[in-house]
């Protein structure tokens, strides 16, 4: 393996760094969202589109994407306010469905199961590590902040949460809000990188590989996406004759960790680090 | 949902010090399906005091304290604050009002620390707006700064100042009732329901926690206790009712309600 292969998959990293945020930060509130998916496609799209058909520049094109995803979000918020757990999770599954659909059939807009061919390179390492970067401080501010803990709060119990005086709903929806923005923003950056886009790549694995990384990774702790992306972006690699089989190894690895490591890596060390520290405390 | 809720700062109305009010239960009543809870029950929560509520087991009182948190809805009756009515409130909006509880099966946060735990409980004191908590800005993390000190001394008051990294579920259960105390307290509450508070305790613990209730009372809240432990009840209550299958049988100082027929009925089973 050349450098490249190094330098490319470590964008592919950053890349993936990103829509585990958007789907961090809805479980993080306790919500059972896994919109992310679409809200990249949407994202990805409207990027295409913009710089391929109109002209518009790559920032304003990559803007554009993240206040759609942001509107989406918020509009899909209302809906299911009401939803929790599992129920959420099959809702955000039929709007996944419902995009990926969307960019099979509006063919004139998204050019079908071809999808669109021909996006101008426009985004490299600099730019994604600064996206990056910027989401990063987001979530670093959210923990630190009021809203971090209100999140947890609801997070772990609604009930709690109401009698402190925390809206369960407010908590839900900037959660819902933020994750569209973010994978609407990494969509839009992926379109500006990858040459071409379609359909299908926005669907199930996407969705899958961004829980993956959450579950690995944790979702108690900013650091835990980063961990979660790095292990299921280089495993494969490392692993070279297993490449082919990434879904599997996703599976397995999903397996094993659940079973292992429950919190996740970068929460079991956190609780453990806890819990040692209050030993040494008592 | 309204979209409002977006842009409205986490807690607008709640700015303490806060004068105190009466809560007033007017014929409140809850049926869940053929079953009748609570049967118009009417009492007076004043402040600067604690007001016992006693009753066998299943009289009704912790369904009594969730109507009150707006946890549960009324199927009858109706619920203020001042004259504010709460009946209709749902529960966070409650407890921005100025109402706090802890809860008779303990709800704490199990894996975070002690600390934090507390530090949720000041939600309704925050002031930051959203923009300062997403953008990292000094308002937001002096806060939760300043709020971090103020959980401490709520800790030193309750004697927990060296479990605060602790994490909550590993606690005794006395001690975990005192968390939630704290982040009851934390809310800067104008009334505090403590529903059966010094469960599990013995007689020095509780008496310790006592000393707390009545000097908070002292200093102007309302406080509504909801204890099992007869002598407890006495000693710190102004007040004290009686609930029995859902009815409220006696309600007075407690010489006068402990020495009532009904009473004494209820408490051997024979009412
Ligand atoms: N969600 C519910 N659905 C149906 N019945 C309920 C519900 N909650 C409480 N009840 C019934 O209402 C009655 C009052 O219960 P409640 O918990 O208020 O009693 P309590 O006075 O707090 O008793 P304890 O001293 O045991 O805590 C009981 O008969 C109980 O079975
Ligand atoms: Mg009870």
């Amino acid at each position: 393996m050349g450098l490249g292969v190094y330098q490319s998959l470590f964008d592919v990293f950053l890349l993936n760094c990103g829509f585990a945020f958007s789907q961090f930060i809805v479980l993080r509130a306790g919500v059972f969202s896994i919109a992310s998916a679409a809200y990249a496609g949407i994202g990805g799209y409207a990027t295409a589109i913009l710089v391929t058909r109109y002209g518009v520049s790559a920032p304003v094109a990559v803007a554009a994407a993240t206040a759609l995803g942001l509107i989406v979000a918020g509009v899909l918020s209302i809906p299911l306010a009401r939803l929790r757990g599992v129920y959420q999770a099959i809702a955000t599954l039929a709007f996944v469905e419902i995009v990926v659909s969307l960019g099979f059939y509006a063919e004139d807009l998204t050019g079908g199961a071809m999808g669109i061919n021909g996006i101008p390179k426009l985004v490299g390492t600099g730019t994604l590590c600064v996206a990056l970067g910027a989401v990063l401080y987001l979530m670093v501010a959210i923990d630190r902040s009021g809203l971090g803990r209100a999140f947890d709060t609801v997070r772990q119990d609604e009930t709690v949460a109401g009698s402190l005086g925390i809206s369960v709903q407010r908590s839900h929806a900037i959660a819902f809000i933020i994750s569209g923005g973010i994978g609407g923003l990494f969509g839009g950056l992926q379109s500006l990188y990858v040459y071409s886009i379609e359909p299908q790549q926005f669907g199930f694995a996407l969705l899958v590989s961004m829980l993956a990384s959450i579950v690995l990774g944790g979702r108690g702790t900013v650091i835990g996406p980063i961990i979660g992306t790095a292990i299921l972006t280089a495993l494969p690699e490392l692993a070279r004759p297993l490449a082919e089989n990434r879904p599997l190894i996703h599976g397995l690895l999903l397996i094993v960790i659940i079973n292992y490591l429950p919190h996740g890596v970068a929460d079991s060390l956190a609780l453990l680090r806890r819990r040692r520290r209050a030993a040494n405390a008592v | 949902m309204e979209w409002p809720i977006l842009w409205r700062s986490c807690a607008v109305d709640a700015a303490p010090p806060m004068p105190s009010e009466t809560l007033t239960l007017r014929h409140v009543t809850k049926r869940f399906g053929g079953v009748t809870a609570v049967s118009d029950v009417s009492f007076d929560i004043p402040p600067g005091r604690i007001t016992g509520l006693i009753g066998p087991n299943g009289a009704g009182k912790s369904t009594l304290v969730n109507m009150i948190a707006g946890v549960l809805t009324l199927s009858e009756g109706d619920i203020r604050l001042g004259s504010r009515l709460l009946s209709q409130a749902p529960a966070f909006e409650v407890a921005r009002s100025g109402i706090a509880r802890t809860f008779q099966n303990i709800r704490l946060l199990a894996e975070a620390s002690v600390l934090d735990n507390v530090l949720v409980g000041f939600h309704r004191l925050e002031r930051a707006s959203l923009a300062s908590h997403l953008l990292g800005l000094p308002a937001s993390w002096r806060e939760t700064r300043d709020l971090r000190a103020r959980a401490r001394d709520l800790l030193n008051r309750f004697g927990m100042q060296r479990y605060a990294e602790y994490p909550a579920g590993g606690l005794s259960y006395g001690h975990q009732r005192r968390v939630e105390m704290m982040r009851a307290l934390a809310t800067q509450p104008r009334l505090l329901m403590l529903d059966e508070p010094v469960a599990g305790m013995n007689d020095v613990e509780a008496a310790e926690l006592g000393d707390i209730f009545a000097s908070l009372a002292r200093d102007g809240m309302a406080v509504l206790l909801i204890e099992h432990n007869v002598p407890f009840v006495m000693r710190l209550c102004a007040e004290i009712n009686v609930l029995d299958t859902g009815r409220l049988i006696a309600s007075g100082p407690p010489g006068t309600v402990m020495r009532d027929p009904a009473v004494i009925a209820a408490y051997l089973g024979t009412g």
